[in-house]
């Protein structure tokens, strides 16, 4: 097995905490259960570690099984990341969309092999059809760095792709153009959305519920879903105070402000009867389902 | 009068008669006071004896009455019985009538389309069905604003909601509603088809079921005599109409050397044909009763 692989597997699994490490070991496949029961978990988890990584040279891991276990890793720690939405769109009279999952697969790939050389693509499909995307980016000379991957959650037969917030922005174009003709689509664009949670996200997407219907006996409306977001309005600072530092300047000072809850929009409703905003508040505030905007830039009128 | 003293010799003769007319009219004072307090006790008595004697009348008025009453009720639940059980018809008839509405509320269910009014909409609830068989509900809730809204819906992600929405929504809701039950009636039954060839028939299978997400694209391998048969047929089925639960373009292929023989061209022409006019369990029903046929031609 590469030194490399190895170094890449055993810092993966020290991130993993030990209480997860029987299930996403399970998840992952990759040691057979007899492997895994030759190992001692409650010893200390450098031991552990140091067992799991001889195990895994014994079934030669390569770097695509140990980027499967990254993306296990990163399917249950999803909030660890800063998710943005893509929204792809064919054009006037298309085809209808045929799916299929072994040519997108390849097609994605060969895009990004093609233009990179030197890249690390690995797929696993969910249950909910979606398809998680990992990409690990080099460029023609280098090989890829396996430490700043990018992570996409594609939602087939959707328009919808949800990628991690990447350093490596320079890719970001690459990136779309496989994912759009993979997916046989046009067009994509990002949305002024983005969050921590993905399933937050996901509500105000798809506009989904996922209560089952109630029969007509019901009288109980549908409540809106929690939903864990940030909303970011960039703006220029403006007093009305005067002799303010920060507002009497030549060029206005740009900002950010950032408004973060668990519970963002029932957070909000309760400002107004709590006599700290007037109301009604301004709809920059509450049409986040409605726009699917959570990431908005105020201009001079 | 003098004050006698019993004991002074001079006194002694006044003393006497004087004491004798105070005990005497001590005497008479005593009688007096007794003859009062017999009067007064008397007149308690008397008093006594009166009220006695209103107690006794009132009870009697009140046996009276408790009696007349108790004939009356008798004689009111002789009359009344029969309209008690009138009212008693009634109410049951009332609550047969209820359970008759909301049972044909749920058969509604049945007719695939059905609604309730909410707060700010209606909701509307889409049963699918295929060959009988009722599938899953989806249910989409409507605000009624200008423009009209999509609150929630349960439709799946990858129906295309958002596109029928933008024909259909504001202009005309019918035909909205419409078309969103043949798009989810449709896929309901490809996805009904593809679950069945899985769980029913998955002996006739050489290989996983490759489905993608609106079951319109679903590829496979299989064998009719999975002891017999060398090669497995590749069979590809495309739904590029998705209002249609039957295939629009069918491809069936077979590798290997039999491949070339024209039994084997006339059957994968055949298969072709069945997957194009017949749902997809059926076809595959069809086949395992062949497999029976052939098993009992052997054993003959």
């Amino acid at each position: 097995m590469d030194e490399t692989v190895a170094e890449f597997i055993k810092r993966t699994i020290l991130k993993i905490p030990m209480n997860e490490l029987t299930t996403i070991l399970k998840a992952w496949d990759f040691l057979s259960e007899n492997q895994l029961q030759t190992v001692n978990f409650r010893q200390r988890k450098e031991s552990v570690v140091q067992h799991l990584i001889h195990l895994c040279e014994e079934k030669r891991a390569s770097i695509s099984d140990a980027a499967l276990l990254d993306i296990i890793y990163m399917q249950f720690h999803q909030h660890q990341k800063v998710w943005d939405v893509f929204q792809m769109s064919k054009g006037p009279g298309e085809d209808v969309d045929l799916f299929d999952m072994k040519q997108f697969k390849n097609s994605f790939k060969k895009i990004l092999q093609r233009a990179l050389k030197n890249v690390t693509v690995s797929f696993r499909e969910t249950e909910e059809n979606a398809v998680w995307i990992r990409i690990a980016w080099g460029t023609q000379y280098t090989k890829p760095n396996q430490y700043k991957p990018t992570y996409v959650v594609y939602y087939s037969q959707t328009p919808y792709a949800f990628t991690s917030s990447s350093m490596l922005r320079r890719n970001t174009p690459l990136l779309g153009q496989a994912l759009t003709i993979a997916s046989k689509h046009h067009q994509i664009v990002k949305m002024d959305l983005r969050s921590r949670y993905l399933d937050s996200l996901k509500a105000i997407v798809f506009k989904q519920y996922n209560q089952t219907y109630e029969t007509h006996n019901s009288t109980t409306p549908l409540q809106e879903r929690s939903l864990g977001l940030d909303i970011n309005l960039e703006t220029k600072f403006k007093s009305g105070l005067n002799g303010s530092i920060l507002a009497e300047r030549e060029e206005p000072l740009r900002c950010l402000i950032k408004f973060s809850s668990p519970h963002l929009l029932e957070a909000l409703k309760s400002l107004a009867p709590a006599g700290i905003a007037d109301a009604p508040l301004s709809p920059l505030l509450t049409c986040i389902p409605n726009k699917r905007m959570n990431y908005f830039k105020i201009r001079d009128k | 009068m003098e004050q006698a003293n019993p004991l002074h010799p001079d006194g002694e003769s006044k003393g006497g008669v004087l004491a004798h007319l105070e005990r005497l009219e001590t005497q008479v004072s005593r009688s007096h006071k007794q003859s009062e307090e017999l009067q007064s006790m008397q007149a308690q008595e008397g008093a006594l004896g009166t009220k006695i004697h209103k107690l006794r009348r009132l009870r009697d008025e009140l046996r009276a009455a408790v009696w007349h009453r108790r004939a009356s009720v008798k004689a009111c639940i002789a009359n009344v019985e029969p309209n008690q059980t009138v009212e008693i018809n009634e109410q049951e008839a009332l609550e047969e009538k209820l359970e008759n509405v909301k049972a044909i509320l749920q058969a509604y269910h049945f007719t695939g389309l059905s609604g309730k009014l909410t707060s700010q909409g209606v909701c509307v609830c889409i049963s699918t069905a295929f060959e009988g068989n009722l599938l899953d509900s989806y249910f989409v809730d409507l605000v009624i604003q200008k423009p009209l809204r999509i609150h929630h819906h349960s439709v799946p992600v990858f129906i295309p909601l958002e596109e029928i929405a933008a024909k259909y929504l504001q202009t005309n809701i019918q035909h909205f509603l419409f078309s969103l039950c043949e798009y989810l009636n449709a896929y309901s039954g490809r996805k009904y088809q593809a679950d069945r060839l899985q769980s029913d028939f998955a002996a006739l299978l050489t290989g996983p079921l490759q489905r993608n997400p609106l079951c319109n694209l679903l590829s496979f391998t299989y064998k009719l005599d999975p002891g017999g048969q060398s090669f497995p047929f590749c069979a590809r089925l495309l739904y590029k109409d998705l209002t249609a639960t039957l295939p629009t373009d069918v491809t069936v292929t077979c590798q290997g050397v039999e491949a070339s023989s024209t039994s084997w061209e006339e059957q994968r022409a055949s298969h072709e044909t069945l997957f194009c006019t017949k749902p997809l369990h059926q076809v595959f029903a069809s086949f395992a009763r062949k497999g029976e046929k052939l098993d009992m031609s052997l054993v003959s």
